[in-house]
């Protein structure tokens, strides 16, 4: 696999296009505005993305797409980190249409993909309950056989953007065994042809992505509706948990690196004891850690991002470790920038909190940062099975010195 | 330059493996090998004729220009070479310092005739160098350096006395930056020399450090002379050339190597021998792998391996378009430094009691290396200026903040 560091001209184009974009279509004072509103959805500024290209950007052009790769889709979440861009773009795009693209059955694909390319469709995926986690065990809402169509029945929990979706992806459970990821069915939902269903907004820290409570009561839909095949669900999640990871490490670097930037002005900008607070060595050595942190994110990141676009056999263990380092790196990153704004950065008008809670947000997702060590540690411990464990033991020591 | 096709690289591999097979010391690798003393003649011996023998071999010297006895390859191929020693391991480097600061440094402020003197040598391990940087009295502070330099004639005068001078026990030449020019500011008051270490008022006495080994010296100038014609670069110019070479020695983790398509199952991101010895340590009847805290410290530096693999290349590719300043270099070694201690901390906290055995002991795991990295990696974050001086480059040439007050 050829790994492209750093960005050709085409991405460099995509990448000015899109900080330009967001700065005029979404600054700040925007993104408060849809705080405010219930749905936190914009149709104008949903019509300008399709209009520019952004939603069907992976999708092949048959599909109304612009047939990009995943690498250019990070490049556009950095920026969408950045700007703390609200909205369903992230559950659109990653959460349905990229699955549906891998697994939809070419009437699916043909329903659904020109629909989110034109900005006509905003598609979710509810799929955690209670306990908030992901994992098989706790898909509990079922969805029950009875005379040639099934019914879901239950609470689906932290559901993004419900109330906008005109699709929505769900994972029920069809069968209950001793495994818990068989049997697992996804069922492609179209929200205005069906009744039974009831979005309660939730209210919660990060308010730029709003999420909602869904419940389901004897909603009836037809096989034709399953995504992939019944009881084989688990792997499909899997592939969205993939996806989605890398996608998420983007928005964190992206949301990391403004953060920076913004601490690095205001170090140089806020006079105090006659100075500015920049010329501190105490302040100085804590934002010097920040880069440092942040280029070793961006590193994992693209990596990651970049075993994703070519399929790559490392890329279930490059995302773990993207999203393990990214999420501890830009957790410290955004409490940093608090603290070195002080007073001024705690406060609800300064922007420094919603980049806190993006964040935090982003890297509980699909598996918080110890959540994804743990998962390097069992490839760790498969890998070392494989070799034969032992070859090392008697020349350890004479490695561990520095180069 | 196009990359050799996989036949050609393969090729290479089964050379460079039939080559290890042959010229490794006797019995390398093997439970009864036994390495020279750390910082003895021998080992500073085995390590010039392992130089040699790379040399000869056309392993080593890649991207020097062969007039000066280096070697063309191709990213690809030094790849190969990399890694077939990696897998083998390969005696320490003693004369390290030579590759490793030196020749850039000479290639970047030397003369033609400088180059031509002294890299062919360097690179077949026939010379080995010394560093006399820091003094007493200049760390941190490097441009406080007293030595003076005084011209007679066509040579120099020195006097003075540096501390911590790597590389010296066996050195037969040195690299020093001098005042020569009293009367002149901060930072314009220095030259460069190399000099022969056999020149007559040069005197070397080691250095005990807290590993209890005498890695580095401190080093004294009476009345040495320097001829004129070893002068690295302009009079005055010392302190750039100085930082030339601190750039070397800072960026020395800096390799770029190709990274291979898949992560090398044969390192497991670089931890394989902290996951051995996490699985052979049993700690109150549990073995310290099914210990969550350690098995998450274990995982988190194969993560950060694999960030610093990928930093490297993009450093590297930032490099080609001429978009690095230098000042990078900080990142990866401050990060690289810190870890290293890091790492050594977590050993020795798996260990626990063991750790306190040294080599001579018959209880010592791995003739006590582990101790001695444990102890040597304190000097990590010190050697070649302290993580806190590298923070403030970072702070001060990368973000544009004010000059510290401290």
């Amino acid at each position: 696999m050829a790994i492209e560091y750093g960005l050709n001209e085409e991405q460099e184009m995509l990448k000015t296009m899109a900080r330009d974009f967001l700065a005029n279509e979404c600054p700040m004072t925007h993104v408060r505005e849809l705080m405010e509103d219930e749905t936190g959805f914009d149709p104008e500024l949903w019509k300008k993305m399709a209009e520019v290209g952004w939603l069907g950007l992976v999708f092949p052009e048959e599909y109304g797409g612009s047939g990009m790769n995943f690498r250019d889709l990070s490049i556009l979440l950095e920026e969408m980190g950045r700007a703390v861009l609200p909205g369903p773009f992230v559950s659109t795009l990653l959460l349905v249409g990229m699955p549906v693209l891998a697994y939809g059955t070419e009437e699916q694909k043909n329903e659904i993909l020109p629909k989110i390319a034109s900005g006509e469709a905003v598609c979710t995926l509810a799929a955690l309950e209670e306990d908030g986690d992901w994992w098989a065990d706790s898909i509990n809402i079922r969805a029950d056989y009875r005379g040639g169509h099934y019914v879901i029945n239950g609470t689906k929990l932290f559901v993004p953007d419900a109330k906008v979706a005109d699709y929505m992806l769900i994972a029920a459970r069809t069968k209950r065994t001793e495994n818990p990821e068989e049997g697992i069915t996804l069922f492609l939902l179209d929200t205005k042809e069906v009744y039974g269903t009831m979005s309660t907004l939730l209210k919660t820290m990060d308010e730029t992505r709003k999420q909602y409570e869904v419940v389901f009561l004897n909603v009836p839909i037809s096989a034709e509706n399953i995504l992939g095949e019944v009881h084989q669900g688990w792997p499909i999640m899997k592939q969205i948990a993939l996806h989605t990871t890398a996608a998420l490490c983007a928005e964190m670097v992206g949301a990391g690196e403004k953060v920076l930037e913004m601490t690095v002005d205001y170090l140089k900008e806020r006079i105090a004891f006659g100075v500015p607070i920049g010329s501190f060595q105490a302040l100085q050595h804590r934002a010097s850690d920040l880069v440092i942190g942040l280029e070793y994110s961006r590193s994992l990141m693209e990596w990651a991002a970049e075993t994703i676009k070519e399929n790559d056999l490392d890329a279930a263990t490059a995302v773990a470790m993207a999203k393990s380092f990214c999420g501890d790196t830009c957790k410290k990153v955004v409490a940093e920038g608090i603290q070195m704004h002080g007073g001024i950065g705690f406060t609800w008008d300064h922007d420094m909190h919603l980049y806190f809670k993006r964040v935090w947000t982003d890297d509980n997702a699909f598996g918080d940062s110890n959540y994804q060590r743990e998962v390097v540690a069992k490839t760790l411990d498969e890998i070392h099975q494989l070799a034969g464990g032992g070859r090392w033991a008697k020349t350890a020591g004479r490695l561990t010195q520095m180069g | 330059m196009a990359d050799e096709g996989p036949e050609k690289l393969e090729a290479l591999r089964q050379e460079v493996r039939a080559w290890l097979k042959e010229n490794l010391p006797e019995g390398w690798g093997s439970p009864g090998y036994v390495a020279p003393e750390r910082g003895s003649k021998e080992a500073h011996d085995l390590g010039k004729a392992w130089q040699k023998k790379l040399c000869e071999a056309g392993y080593t010297g890649f991207g020097i220009p062969t007039e000066y006895g280096g070697i063309e390859r191709s990213r690809a191929e030094i790849a190969v070479i990399r890694e077939e020693m990696l897998r083998t391991g390969t005696p320490p480097p003693a004369a390290s310092l030579g590759p490793m600061i030196v020749i850039p440094t000479l290639l970047r402020y030397g003369n033609d005739e400088q180059k031509k003197r002294f890299i062919p040598k360097i690179l077949s391990g026939e010379e080995s160098w010394c560093e006399c940087f820091s003094e007493p009295d200049a760390g941190s502070d490097l441009a406080n350096i007293q030595k003076t330099g005084v011209r007679d004639g066509d040579e120099w005068v020195v006097n003075g006395q540096s501390v911590w001078t790597s590389g010296s026990k066996f050195a037969d030449w040195g690299v020093v930056p001098v005042k020569t020019d009293p009367n002149a500011p901060r930072h314009r008051n220095l030259s460069y020399f190399v000099f022969d270490c056999t020149s007559p008022g040069f005197e070397v006495r080691p250095l005990k450090q807290m590993t209890g080994d005498a890695e580095f010296s401190e080093t004294f100038f009476d009345n040495m002379r320097i001829p004129h014609e070893n002068m690295v670069g302009e009079e005055g110019q010392g302190w750039y050339v100085a930082m030339a070479t601190l750039e070397a020695e800072r960026g020395g983790g800096i390799q770029f190597v190709a990274p291979s398509r898949r992560i090398e199952p044969t390192t497991l991101g670089g931890v394989d021998i902290y996951v051995e010895l996490a699985k052979n340590t049993k700690r109150r009847g549990m073995t310290v792998w099914d210990d969550p805290l350690f098995r998450q410290r274990i995982a988190q530096f194969a993560i950060e391996n694999e960030a610093m693999r990928h930093s490297r290349e993009r450093m590297r590719v930032k490099a080609m378009k001429r978009q690095l300043t230098g000042n990078e270099q900080s990142i990866g070694s401050i990060f690289s430094r810190e870890k290293n201690q890091r790492q050594a901390n977590m050993v020795a906290e798996i260990m626990g009691a063991n750790i306190q055995f040294m080599r001579g002991d018959p209880r010592a795991l791995d003739d006590g290396s582990w101790t001695y990295t444990f102890l040597r990696t304190r000097g990590n974050t010190i050697e070649t200026g302290t993580t806190e001086i590298l923070r403030g480059i970072i702070a001060e040439r990368m973000l544009g903040l004010p000059r510290s007050r401290g």
